[in-house]
């Protein structure tokens, strides 16, 4: 097991050289010379040639990457050509609003959205399973904005229940920084609760047809333990890979929630950084997100084999 | 003295198509530490039956009518918690399918500890204890190592084996086998047999045995119930059965059974078999369920359906011509 994991590891590299390549030539990519680009519409010719040497542009292709990479290896980031500031500084003290808002997100999710699937499994074709799947189906077609606004409005500025915007350390406490954190959770996880709930939904009613759920029946197991025991188990697998895959969902979606409820997370970061063509922070942001996914695909992998004992690597 | 009275069991099915007469009207008894064998073809309502004993027919679609009367008291009129306290304790059930009938990702351990956490209250430890002196007793080698093993590491004989440990730990008053070796090698299925009634002795279980395997009835079976298009068309003890199957039914079902060296012995025929199909359940029946296969059918048998009568010693049928059809057989 520890051994699979350290292959697991070892054979994420590529993956991350490939993705590093391709972040690398973002800068290429963009139409124009980057160096054009990156010094604004008002710089001097001047102005472009010194950007142009101090980002060693004016060498090859390849050797540039390379340097990137070794720099990269020893954490340095680069620098912001807005800021000035190391991107790594910069990304350090972003990730903490980011961090917490996916965790609380995720962890509200799997709260809510798997009983809502097991009930909606067990409870099949009756009102609270097309409750369920109806609610399912308005939390795909809400946009996080949408949803977000309607939050902030009735919760924090009708009701005055829970703040409207901003963001809390932990270091202030546990509740002020969860209170900040509930209405941008549920924003950012109702199309995600959506998701899982369906999966769960769907793979607990292939669960309950099986042979084992007669068995534990017959054995005079009460609904709870039929349900969450012997069926929840049985129906892991799927559940956790749309849960993982669903991380990615929430990348994404966190830039607008963080834009929406003021976050001063990675979201915004990136769309400043995007705005301002900040190259250096967005490739250092893009590199990150990939590492992330990298690793949450990792972890459903080990999961699996936490769920479901035939599963061996 | 009888442990299970079943009357006028009816189980039906709402199905878009009609009512499904899965079981329609069927009465019998075990009696303490009996072995009653319930025989009849595929979906002639055998398995049902022994579902709505259990009450694990889904409802709905399925509706249990009639009375169920265990130990005194009518399984049908007990609340839900009432019947899981019955359910794997007093009445525990073996199901055909050894591979798919554990679950898992469970270990067997886990499975067979479950029961007696449910029913006997025991912590964890001495469930587990408890759980490997199944597995011993149903001839598991290694059982403290097997206690841990999954499912799917054990051949599908040591998951009956196991099956059986589930089902007898509570030490149950009465064991439905719903076909339990179908799924088995010949050689495995002597075995599990030999195991069933050896333990049976042991706990003084009654059995309830459905199968469609003739030759397992004759093995191991004190009477027999055949049953057919959900209804009981005969019932004798086992040796009687055997002798004079009185039901044209019956008499087509030992028919239809190959003699081991018959060929060998120049004594093979073509096997006996029953034309046409079982009655489509959704329709009502008018006469005899089994008129439209049956030789000796008259038209008596096509407008009034037989009762079930005496034909010999504790032996009924249910056929106008029975007596005829016995000098037939």
């Amino acid at each position: 097991m520890l051994s699979y994991i350290l292959r697991r590891i070892v054979a994420t590299l590529p993956v991350m050289a490939i993705v590093a390549l391709f972040v690398f030539s973002l800068l290429y990519i963009a139409p124009g010379d980057p160096a054009v680009v990156i010094a604004g519409d008002q710089a001097s010719p001047e102005d472009v040639e010194r950007i142009r040497q101090s980002l060693g542009l004016d060498r090859p292709f390849l050797v540039q990457f390379g340097s990137w990479v070794w720099r990269i290896l020893h954490g340095d980031l680069g620098t912001s050509i807005f800021t000035n500031l190391p991107v790594s500084t910069m990304i350090g003290q972003r990730l903490g609003p980011t961090l917490s808002l996916m965790i609380v997100t995720l962890l509200l999710t799997i709260v809510v959205a798997v009983p809502l699937g097991v009930v909606a499994a067990w409870k099949a074709g009756s009102l609270i399973d097309r409750a369920i799947m109806g609610f399912a189906v308005f939390g795909f077609s809400l946009p996080v904005f949408v949803v977000g606004y309607m939050l902030a409005y009735i919760f924090a500025l009708e009701l005055e229940w829970l703040p409207v915007q901003g963001y809390t350390p932990m270091a202030a406490g546990f509740w002020p920084w969860l209170e900040n954190l509930i209405l941008p959770a549920i924003a950012l996880g109702c199309v995600y609760i959506a998701l899982v709930a369906r999966i769960t939904r769907a793979a607990m009613l292939e669960v309950l047809q099986q042979d084992y759920i007669r068995t534990a029946k017959a054995k005079g197991m009460g609904q709870g333990g039929i349900l969450f025991i012997h069926g929840l188990k049985n129906a892991a697998v799927p559940i956790v890979t749309v849960i993982g895959i669903g991380i990615a969902l929430l990348i994404g979606g966190a830039v607008v929630t963080e834009s929406v409820f003021a976050i001063p997370g990675l979201g915004r970061l990136t769309i400043d950084a995007i705005l301002r063509r900040d190259y250096p922070v967005i490739q250092g942001i893009v590199l990150l997100f990939s590492f992330v996914y990298v690793l949450v695909n990792l972890m459903i992998d080990v999961t699996y084999t936490l769920v479901d004992p035939r599963i061996r690597y | 003295m009888a442990l299970l009275e079943v009357e006028n069991l009816q189980t039906h099915f709402r199905t878009p198509s009609g009512i499904n007469r899965a079981v329609d009207g069927v009465s019998f008894h075990v009696n303490e530490g009996e072995t009653l064998a319930i025989v009849g073809e595929s979906g002639c309502g055998k398995s049902v039956t022994s579902m709505s004993l259990m009450r694990l027919v889904p409802e709905p679609p399925g509706k249990i009518a009639g009375a169920i009367r265990f130990a005194g008291r009518d399984l049908l009129q007990l609340s839900d918690r009432e019947m899981r306290a019955i359910r794997g304790n007093e009445i525990s059930m073996i199901f055909q399918e050894p591979m798919t009938s554990l679950n898992p990702v469970l270990t067997v351990g886990r499975q067979i500890r479950e029961t007696l956490m449910i029913h006997q209250g025991l912590d964890k430890q001495a469930a587990e204890a408890h759980a490997i002196e199944m597995l011993t007793l149903v001839g598991i080698p290694e059982p403290k190592r097997r206690v841990r093993e999954y499912p799917h590491q054990l051949s599908g004989g040591m998951r009956q084996r196991v099956m059986i440990a589930v089902a007898l730990a509570c030490n149950p008053k009465l064991l439905i086998a719903d076909e339990p070796t179908t799924a088995l090698d010949v050689t495995i299925q002597a075995q599990i047999l030999k195991l069933m009634l050896g333990l049976k002795r042991r706990v003084g279980a009654a059995i309830i045995l459905i199968t469609h395997d003739l030759g397992v009835v004759a093995e191991i079976a004190e009477r027999v119930m055949v049953m057919y298009a959900g209804r009981k068309v005969e019932e004798a003890p086992v040796a009687e059965l055997f002798r004079s199957p009185r039901h044209p039914y019956t008499q087509g079902l030992l028919g239809a059974v190959p003699k081991l060296g018959s060929s060998l012995a120049g004594t093979a025929t073509r096997l006996a078999e029953i034309p046409g199909q079982v009655p489509d359940l959704r329709k009502p029946i008018i006469g005899c369920v089994f008129a439209g296969r049956c030789a000796l059918a008259t038209d008596l048998c096509r407008q009034y359906a037989p009762g079930l009568e005496e034909k010999g010693p504790r032996h009924i049928a249910a056929c106008h011509y029975a007596a005829k059809g016995a000098v037939a057989a």
